[in-house]
């Protein structure tokens, strides 16, 4: 009585379980058994016990019962009168004829919202090709199938909007010494620098400096609120002209408070650096960086406003302030010229990328689009804005137009190196399949409603972008997965494929969720599963992101994405990461276990 | 063209949850009008019983029936115990003694009992749920309490008693398998540990049963937020 028979077809490979006491002599149907999709939740509650000697629903319809059975209990071969037969390699058989004479038909979302369908080959139809506009139906059938004469059909041919060119200028040395200067790699910084910087905003108690070469790692550290790199426009606005950028060396700020409290807010980094950075990861410092630690003491009591925090930023941004002005007259080597390019490819499908950032108040905030690359001064925050989604161009974002203010847990925040050089937003721009038509940002605001009225007006804008897919990240874990979810729901409803992307995995599970959240792409890389309070850990990796863009061209093409198993598992990540030919996904023991 | 892979799977499980409702309680307890519906196929034995494979149409039960003229109709469960005593999944006459006791301002006159197993959850959703939640309603509830029965019973109790929580009575699932009554969206869950066919409590222990409603109540009062669930200390194992 329990199961439809629409549910049935579904879970036939499922354990066939009674829902209901069952008396000896009936002849089994779908209506006596329970619905396997509640078996989960019914084991968690120590309600059933599943038996490896259970049956599947396929092999119990239409036996007789020989005994009396309760409610959920594992229907076994000893209380029916037969088993049907249900042969896997006959079925395995099966399917690979099936196969060979399935019609081979592949449909695609195309530019102009034409619905592209090629069917090479099915019975009586051969290379027959279709072009239909979708949601055409308010249009005039008439006009359906003649296109406009003289118009070319678009190609996804590459036009280039404009070019960003970021020369990476190699610092080999970094020193503290009587005036900031950089000369022949040697990145010297005025050791009385931090006196003045500290001077910028009355919260900010003290400011400290030091070099940590990369044999210096195994040192004690107080909690990483930022990594932040050395950028400077020398010419042209952000995402366009030329960005010099230091190679070889960033800054890390550091800090706490007058009382010795960590500026933090879920989770703290303090510790041996070596053991608290995911170094290599983007947001974080690579191997072989130099880090110019910069430590702020900031006013007691101010860690968890929004004030406190952010003083010790800007006053960072006045020392790496200094620096840039040196970096652009500096001329020395160039270790590498990055070309980045906004670009349009008319014909592919608009994809856009939407990254959820923390909007929540605190640490909780980001400057948006300061006046130099990964700067403070010039920007908004988002908070400000009201947390409302934001479009930049990839180029921009390329640029350093985020500087992170980032809070929440050391491992799944986006700190500022992390934006300016973001595998997603480079994989998107560098795929040829796809047309990424621009990034939004948008934050994640303290209230409910307030998360549910953003989520809306981010809606409203990809449906004005006439999108054909898109990919939403979150930082961080919680109460953003509200939000996140309900972007995810914004796209989904109106029918815009989409791939979510965030650290879940055990401690940072979803409580909420829709049924548009059906890619999915994890970022954990903590053996527990959980925030690991090691900077940088867990966040958009470019394993992650060839991921997701992966799975967003199978949704929009229609190919099929597994469902998710109820519990987080690697296993699953890593077969993924084995059919796109991508590196194993190895979790760092962090002694979080459970 | 697209380059596509067959074979990826989603990493990330994604429980389908409704859209949170939550309608706070604004009166004492005292003073409220409360009904009691359930899901676990109580009936008057006058009536036509429920159809077993599934059945979503509903009987009025007048709170003013003795407990002895009720019955139940249901095949997801052992019904022994609810034929000893009815109370297990109704407990109309707790709720009567509640009234005496000044524990709760008074009930509804009437009430709506269904069978939820194997519930169609669309019928559920858009025609019994509302119809329910709109009788009791025009009856100025102002809390519903309800159980459910099997599986799929607290499935379709959750989606009831949501329709009467829209239309802004506070409302508690009763619940025997308190993770359904969760993931299907009860505005609020009590969880004693009962098995399913005794929800609201051991058959004839009438101080369980008492402590049960009365702690539910209480949970519509004091419940947060949406979806809350408070695990109540009875236990009560039935050996069938």
């Amino acid at each position: 009585m329990s199961i439809t028979k629409e549910t049935l077809e579904q879970h036939l490979k499922d354990p066939a379980i009674f829902c209901c006491r069952r008396e000896k002599g009936l002849v089994i149907s779908a209506a006596d058994l329970e619905d396997p999709s509640l078996f989960d939740d019914m084991v968690d509650a120590g309600l059933l016990t599943l038996s490896p000697n259970g049956l599947k629903i396929e092999q119990v319809l239409g036996s007789t019962l020989l005994t009396d059975v309760e409610a959920l209990t594992p229907i076994t071969a000893e209380v029916l009168d037969k088993v049907n037969e249900t042969d896997s390699s006959a079925e395995k058989e099966k399917e690979s004829v099936t196969n060979e004479s399935k019609p081979i038909i592949t449909t695609k979302i195309g530019g102009e919202g034409m619905l592209h369908i090629e069917i090479a080959k099915a019975d009586h139809i051969e290379g027959l090709k279709l072009d239909l506009p979708i949601g055409g139906a308010a249009a005039p059938a008439a006009e359906t199938f003649v296109p406009a004469p003289g118009v070319a059909a678009p190609t996804g041919e590459k036009k280039v909007i404009r070019t960003l060119k970021k020369k990476h200028m190699k610092i080999s040395k970094v020193e503290l010494g009587d005036k900031t200067s950089i000369i022949d790699g040697v990145l010297t910084i005025d050791k009385n620098i931090v006196d003045k910087a500290v001077l910028e905003d009355p919260l900010c108690k003290s400011l400290a400096l030091d070099i940590i070469y990369p044999n210096e790692r195994h040192q004690y550290t107080e909690t990483i609120m930022d990594v932040c790199p050395i950028a400077t426009k020398v010419e042209g606005e952000l995402g366009e002209g030329i960005t010099k950028v230091a190679d070889g060396v960033v800054f890390m700020l550091t800090g706490v408070d007058e009382d010795g409290v960590q500026v933090h807010e879920f989770g703290s980094s303090e510790g041996y650096l070596d053991e608290k950075m995911y170094f290599g990861h983007p947001g974080c410092a690579d191997e072989n960086d130099i880090i110019i630690r910069c430590h702020a003491v900031i006013e007691r009591l101010t860690g968890m406003t929004r004030p406190g925090p952010f003083a010790a930023h800007k006053c960072q941004d006045y020392v790496i302030q200094t620096i840039r002005d040196e970096l652009k007259k500096y001329e020395g080597e160039v270790i590498r010229e990055e070309i980045c390019e906004d670009v349009r490819r008319a014909g592919n499908p608009r994809v856009v990328l939407v990254k959820e950032i923390m909007g929540q108040g605190a640490m909780h905030d980001n400057v948006i689009c300061p006046t130099e690359p990964c700067g403070i001064l010039g920007g908004q925050k988002n908070v400000d804005c009201g947390n409302v989604p934001i479009v930049l161009t990839p180029n921009q974002v390329r640029d350093g137009s985020i500087h992170a203010l980032t809070c929440i847990g050391p491992a799944t925040k986006e700190m500022t190196r992390h934006y300016i050089r973001e595998p997603l937003v480079e994989g998107l721009a560098a795929d040829t399949e796809l047309d990424l038509i621009g990034v939004i940002f948008i934050g994640s605001p303290q209230v409910n409603d307030e998360k549910l009225w953003v989520s809306e007006r981010l809606g409203s804008l990809l449906e004005s972008l006439d999108c054909d897919g898109c990919i939403i990240t979150t930082e961080g874990f919680g109460n953003n997965h509200i939000d996140f979810i309900q972007h995810i729901g914004q796209a989904g409803k109106r029918g815009i494929p989409v791939v979510g992307v965030s650290f879940c995995a055990y401690q940072g599970q979803l409580v909420v969720g829709n049924e548009y959240a059906t890619a999915m792409v994890e970022e954990n890389m903590d053996k527990g599963g959980f925030e690991n309070n090691v900077a940088g850990c867990s966040c958009v990796t470019k394993e992650v992101a060839t991921r997701a863009i992966q799975m967003l061209k199978n949704k929009m093409a229609g190919v099929e994405i597994k469902p998710a198993p109820k519990k987080w598992n690697n296993d699953v990540i890593n077969a993924n990461n084995k059919l796109l030919g991508l590196p194993e996904t190895v979790l760092l023991d962090n002694g979080t276990l459970h | 063209m697209l380059t596509t892979k067959e074979g990826m799977q989603s990493e990330i499980f994604v429980p389908v949850t409704p859209k949170p409702v939550f309608s706070e309680l604004k009166k004492p307890l005292s003073e409220c009008k409360v009904a009691f519906i359930t899901a676990g196929g109580i009936h008057k034995k006058s009536q036509t019983p429920f159809n077993t494979s599934g059945d979503f149409s509903y009987r009025t039960i007048e709170f003013s029936t003795p407990s002895s003229e009720l019955m139940v109709t249901h095949g997801g469960f052992d019904n022994s115990d609810i034929n000893k005593d009815v109370n297990a999944m109704f407990p109309i006459d707790r709720l009567h003694e509640l009234v005496e006791e000044g524990f709760i301002g008074s009930l509804a006159t009437e009430t709506y009992t269904f069978m939820g197993g194997g519930g169609n959850v669309e019928k559920f959703k858009n025609e019994t749920g509302p119809e329910i939640a709109r009788k009791l309603k025009d009856q100025g509830v102002d809390i519903v309490l309800c159980t459910g029965g099997c599986g799929t019973c607290h499935r379709s109790a959750t989606i009831v008693t949501r329709c009467c929580e829209e239309l802004g009575m506070s409302c508690v699932v009763i619940a025997a398998l308190p993770p359904i009554a969760r993931q299907q969206g009860a505005p609020r869950i009590t969880a004693p540990h009962v098995p399913i066919g005794s929800n609201a409590g051991e058959p004839n222990n009438i101080p369980q049963q008492t402590a049960i409603v009365k702690e539910s109540l209480e949970w519509v009062r004091d419940c947060p937020s949406y979806n809350q669930m408070k695990v109540l200390p009875y236990e009560y194992r039935h050996n069938v």
